[in-house]
């Protein structure tokens, strides 16, 4: 039995390398190519898009600082560098320093726009955990050919911005730019919104994430000093260190924004008590909040909470004359003015 | 650069100062127009009275001290009139169906002069698992569905999914999955269909897959058959009655809790990327149109009942024929798998008959006992009982089925352990059929089919091999 199975094996290995000789343009040759292909494009991907990220913030990229960013040997790097300065996609600046070529910048830029188009696309369109956006964006912005990115962004309705606020580079290359500033810079006692929440790193984007802050999210501050920063967001005070606040960027109110006076939600109403819809919170987003808008739940809306089930929650609303139940952790993101009874 | 490109230039910079909130902006002045389109026009006096009268009935079935206990009682009578009314209808379309016109039919054949494999592949094959088909299946059909219909014109329905969303949302699941899930104890296939009502694609598959782990009618008789033989008569004579339902009900209540975690593992982990979202419109009561009601689903469940019978049970008959009639040396093939697969069904506390059964038998549950009691027979050598070698039938009465599975090697342990895999294995391939028509997709198909027979088999090899180690 044994002798048999050798001999099967033997023979399975024999027919094997004949083919490899044979046949070199076999299938697992051509995989094997396909995912060195792969691996080359990412890391060039990635390459661009560190030099990119070193302009934007007024940094210098270098060989170390790639080699860093990659999480490579400076051999590797090296070998990477001369490749880039071969398809002419970046030139060395000084000695040792190097900047994007016009070539390397818009395909840099490519690489962007598709990373935060499926951004949003993961926001609006799936019910993925907003911790893995950016995570899955990565692999992503490798996979999507040109073309296919534009297909994208045309179903998506040419979206301006991804989920975490950053703009999204337009088809010529062209990168929106949106005036904000930090929120440890914000004046006591002024009015902001979000406009930006950097998701790198995690673990301050985990803390932002946390306490509840999403960009669109309009916000007053309290009182700032060095060790702490307090501020309102949608009616609830928050603390945050001014290190955590320098992730975030604000900016003054669009001139077609309504600020309420004070923030209720839907959820906070009692029953038979009736209000008028102000907003809907930016953290409502795709499928929820278009039925949301479908069954008319838009500015200026009257709602009446009309009973809620046995278990409290869901409760059901009077809107626009039909019964609809909706639950609390929506209803919560719904901002409304009492109206009486 | 020409005057479009200009013009497109000129539009996105405008779209970044107008800002992100056009689109609430534009949706809200439609409403407003709308609004105001409307108030001109309709007169708002009528049904002011009615609403009053609606929101006291909410008030009641939606309350903490009535809302359950009227939900409880309704779904308990729509239980128990399908039950009770299917037991009369069901007899005489099986003495119409098997007992007369089987018998009949092959007389027919053998003066016409058929061989006999061929009036076996035709009458005792495909003719029996559908006449089986239609005798068990239509009359719960025919009773469930109006009834179910009726609450729903009613406008009841939304009312349960709405008290019942809570335990549902800690299971990642839309309320309305209660009544999908009702509907599956009706039948698998329709609770599938209904699913549709549920408007959120992530919940909706939820609702699809844990489908079968309601307990559809084909299931019960084999459920309350096996509880009386092997866990009735455990008990003295008296409470025997009692304990088989209680045994009964139970499998039903554990396939709901299943249900409840399967749901909640599948929205944490595979389906987690899916959209979702919760709305449930809550309709105005009104009065039910009874005849439709009663002429819609009768006809629409009979003609599918129909369908289903020709579709897959004619062919399950037809094989279930031919492993029971195609010998090799003397045996059937059925009986060499059986013999073969024995000690393998052992493991699980089942046994070889079963297995086969279930595995031939996938078209159609209500074939599964039929099937079991040929194959025994058919092995044991007990050719003066049936209707004839490699013939499904069902014994006369219940202590005869008891003989005959006790003769096979059945103990208590096999009883169990066939009433949860009955619960727990692969849909009907009706349900299957449904399930990849209405999600359209191999991947939540092939799901749906494996998950439940995997559980199926982990449970009764947990029960069988505790039963064994507590013995030993």
């Amino acid at each position: 039995m044994i002798s048999e199975l050798l001999y099967i094996g033997v023979l399975l290995i024999t027919a094997g390398a004949v083919s490899w000789i044979y046949f070199p343009n076999s299938f697992l040759k051509r995989y094997l190519l396909k995912n060195r292909d792969t691996s080359y494009r990412i890391r060039t991907e990635d390459a661009l898009k560190h030099f990119f990220d070193c302009e934007e913030r007024h940094l210098t990229g270098t060989l170390d600082s790639l080699a860093g960013f990659l999480n490579i040997s400076r051999d590797k790097a090296a070998m990477v560098i001369s490749r880039l300065q071969e398809n002419k996609l970046i030139e060395a600046e000084r000695d040792g320093i190097y900047r994007l070529s016009q070539q390397g910048r818009s395909y840099a830029l490519r690489v962007i726009r598709t990373h935060r188009l499926w951004e949003r696309y993961l926001a609006d369109e799936t019910g993925t955990d907003q911790m893995t956006w950016h995570y899955l964006a990565e692999k992503k912005e490798h996979q999507l050919s040109s073309d296919e990115t534009d297909e994208l962004a045309a179903k998506l309705g040419n979206p301006m911005f991804d989920p975490h606020g950053d703009p999204i580079p337009m088809k010529d290359g062209e990168i929106p730019q949106r005036k904000g500033f930090t929120l440890a810079e914000l004046p006591v006692l002024e009015t902001a919104q979000i406009i930006h929440i950097e998701d790198e790193p995690e673990i301050i984007y985990s803390q932002i994430v946390a306490v509840g802050l999403y960009p669109g999210i309009h916000i007053r501050m309290i009182s700032s000093d060095k060790d702490r920063i307090r501020f309102e967001a949608n009616g609830e005070e928050i603390v945050l260190s001014p290190q955590i606040a320098g992730n975030i960027t604000v900016s003054a109110l669009a001139f077609n924004e309504v600020i309420p006076e004070e923030y209720i939600s839907l959820a906070s109403l009692q029953v038979g008590e009736t209000c008028r819809v102000i907003s809907i919170a930016k953290a409502m987003r795709g499928q929820q909040r278009r039925r949301l808008m479908d069954l008319g739940i838009v500015p200026g809306s009257v709602i009446e909470v009309k009973f809620s089930s046995s278990s409290h929650d869901p409760r059901a609303y009077s809107i626009r004359g039909a019964l609809i139940a909706l639950r609390k952790e929506h209803t919560s993101l719904i901002y409304v003015e009492k109206t009486g009874v | 650069m020409n005057l479009n490109e200009h013009i497109l230039k000129e539009a996105n910079k405008l779209r970044f100062q107008i800002g992100e909130n056009i689109h609430d902006a534009v949706i809200s002045s439609i409403y407003q127009e709308a609004n105001s389109i409307a108030g001109n026009a309709i007169l708002l006096d009528r049904k002011k009275h009615a609403k009053v009268i609606d929101s006291k009935v909410d008030r009641i079935v939606t309350s903490k001290t009535w809302g359950f206990a009227i939900m409880f009682a309704l779904l308990a009578l729509v239980f128990w009139l399908t039950v009770e009314g299917a037991n009369v209808p069901s007899g005489m379309l099986a003495s119409l169906l098997v007992d007369t016109l089987h018998p009949f039919l092959k007389s027919v054949a053998t003066q016409i002069g058929f061989p006999w494999w061929l009036s076996g592949v035709l009458i005792d094959g495909a003719y029996l698992a559908l006449a089986w088909v239609i005798s068990v299946m239509l009359p719960p059909m025919a009773i469930f569905f109006p009834l179910f219909t009726f609450l729903e014109d009613l406008g009841y329905l939304p009312r349960v999914a709405f008290n019942l969303d809570a335990i549902f949302r800690k299971a990642g699941a839309h309320g309305k999955q209660a009544l999908t899930m009702s509907m599956g104890f009706g039948c698998n296939a329709a609770g599938v269909v209904a699913a549709r009502i549920i408007d959120s694609p992530r919940e909706r598959i939820i609702a699809i897959i844990t489908n079968n782990f309601s307990l559809c009618n084909g299931r019960w008789p084999t459920q309350i058959l096996i509880a009386s033989i092997f866990i009735g008569t455990l008990v003295p004579p008296l409470y025997s009655g009692m304990v088989t339902a209680g045994a009964v009900i139970t499998v039903a209540l554990f396939g709901i809790l299943l249900s409840l975690i399967v749901s909640r593992g599948l929205s944490n982990t595979i389906l987690k990327g899916e959209p979702s979202s919760f709305s449930l419109e809550l309709p105005p009561y009104r009065k039910p149109r009874l005849l439709q009601i009663l002429y819609t689903s009768l006809i629409d469940r009979t003609l599918f009942v129909l369908w289903r019978a020709i579709v897959f049970a004619a062919p399950a008959g037809v094989l279930i024929w031919l492993t029971a009639n195609i010998t090799i040396d003397d045996k059937s093939i059925a009986h060499l798998f059986t013999v073969w697969s024995d000690p393998f069904a052992l493991l699980f506390g089942l046994n070889g008959v079963i297995l086969l059964a279930y595995i031939i038998a996938i078209p159609a549950n209500e074939i599964v006992i039929p099937t079991i009691l040929m194959l025994t027979v058919q092995i044991l050598g007990m050719d003066n009982l049936g209707s004839g070698s490699g013939v499904m039938f069902e014994a006369d009465s219940v202590s005869l089925t008891a003989d005959i599975l006790v003769a096979g090697g059945w103990t208590a342990l096999t009883g169990v352990c066939l009433m949860l895999f009955s619960l727990l294995h692969n849909p009907c391939s009706t349900t299957i059929y449904t399930i990849y028509k209405e999600t359209g997709s191999i991947k939540w198909t092939v799901l749906a089919t494996i998950i439940p027979i995997i559980m199926g088999f982990t449970l009764c090899f947990i029960v069988a091999q505790g039963y064994y180690f507590l013995i030993n």
